[in-house]
């Protein structure tokens, strides 16, 4: 090929790439129908390689590992027979204060809300920006549902691309993403956005605000219309005075990223139930 | 077709050691970028077309895979594996310190493009996650350097 057709390859395709920009600018935040194409074909090959992994792992651990696996299993008896006891004690209180029938329908489809997802992957431009999933679109999952870790505590919401079978999540870390939070003692409200380095910073407090304070855990208001209220988000780690009008509040969320193995996605509107 | 072959192959090699990263620790995702790898290597082995098409392929595969602008990824991918290529061309590169530092300057170039254009373009934070984005263009480098001249080596041996 010659020097001249070599170049104009380049000029097309640097012209087909700002093109894919453009259209984004006034779709906003929207994928194009070619980003979820390559989200579509891509993120099935993620699916194996961690499916094929856990197989391998699972396999060992089946059959040749068995190390510590009596304790383990004691361990979570235990602990098992512990939150059995702790669902049925908040049960009885919930059933003692509300009462009736309406309880029991709400405890009922809170319990068939909660699927439990794997995560397959992570944002491969800015890893605190968000994660992947291995249930999609046939699992029930759609745009704007909470997630949660392990721990019940706010990892993020889902987000456009879903596919059949994957989905993406949006971290509360991620510098595009904002929370409505208040905190925990005096009931501040505030947003939190992500700081594109795996910390939050809670915006909007005033300079004379006198109730926030280092240490102080930071919970979703439920004023965003996305999530409900009450869900622990982080804590904060530090107050310093930022512009003339507002503080630099910087909270650390609570999810951890080399933890969040599995995640917890409610499929139904969790505000409805609250 | 061979070097088609060869190509899907890096690109599923890719992903698949993308993941396998992101699994094993996430900030390792941030000083290994495995794209940048596969396209330029192609970029030095196969030359410019085939790096830039590399480089489109691989980078839109990498925006895809992240919730920034959807082609920033694919156009300075694109312009590195092009780059990589054509100078590569022009200069003698097979050296072993030559290819290092070659593929630093490219990796440095890219990881730069890339950043001021999310940077000042669409008013994202940089952030150097302590620092560690900064040893993503020298393991660029070091992986480049070493398949660049096992490639050589099997190529030189096979003639």
């Amino acid at each position: 090929m010659k020097e001249k057709k070599r170049f104009l390859l380049l000029l097309g395709l640097i012209f087909v790439h700002l093109l894919l920009i453009s259209i984004q600018v006034p779709r906003g935040s929207e994928p194009t129908y070619f980003e979820r194409v390559v989200f579509s074909v891509f993120t099935p090959v993620e699916h194996g390689v961690v499916s094929f992994f856990r197989g391998l792992k699972n396999f060992w651990r089946n059959y040749f590992y068995f190390r510590d696996v009596q304790r383990q299993n004691q361990s979570l008896r235990d602990e098992a027979f512990r939150l059995r006891q702790e669902n049925l004690a908040l049960k009885n209180l919930l059933l003692k204060f509300q009462g009736g029938k309406g309880i029991q329908d709400l405890l009922s489809t809170v319990s068939r809300s909660i699927l439990v997802a794997s995560v397959i992957g992570i944002d491969s431009g800015q890893i605190y920006r968000s994660i992947h999933l291995n249930k999609g679109s046939t699992d029930g999952v759609r745009k704007d549902m909470v997630v949660l870790d392990r721990k019940g505590r706010l990892v993020g919401r889902v987000i456009e691309p879903v596919s059949s079978r994957e989905s993406r999540v949006q971290l509360v870390s991620d510098e595009d993403s904002g929370v409505g939070v208040l905190t925990e003692r005096f009931r501040v409200v505030g947003i939190l956005q992500g700081d594109a380095g795996g910390k939050c910073r809670l915006k909007y407090i005033v300079k004379t605000n006198r109730e926030v304070m280092v240490d102080e855990e930071v919970l979703t208001s439920g004023l965003d219309g996305i999530y409900p209220s009450g869900i622990p988000v982080g804590r904060i780690v530090s107050i310093t005075e930022d512009t003339e009008l507002f503080k630099k509040i910087i909270v650390e969320p609570y999810f951890d990223l080399s933890d969040l193995d599995q995640v917890a996605v409610f499929t139904a509107d969790l505000r409805d139930l609250s | 077709m061979k070097h088609f072959v060869e190509g899907v192959v890096g690109i599923v090699l890719a992903v698949v050691l993308h993941t396998v990263l992101g699994k094993v620790s996430a900030p390792l995702l941030i000083v290994f970028n495995v794209f940048s790898w596969v396209v330029l290597y192609f970029g030095l082995t196969r030359h410019e077309v085939f790096g830039a098409v590399m480089g489109t392929v691989c980078g839109l595969l990498q925006d895809s895979l992240s919730l920034g602008v959807f082609g920033v990824g694919g156009l300075t991918k694109t312009l590195l594996g092009f780059g990589a290529g054509y100078i590569s061309r022009k200069i003698n590169v097979t050296p072993v310190t030559r290819t290092f530092i070659f593929a630093l300057i490219m990796a440095a170039i890219e990881l730069f493009l890339w950043k001021s254009l999310v940077l000042f373009l669409f008013g994202e934070r940089f952030s150097a996650a302590g620092g560690l984005i900064f040893l993503q263009p020298l393991f660029t480098a070091l992986f480049v350097t070493v398949s660049f001249q096992v490639h050589r080596r099997t190529e030189a041996g096979r003639s």
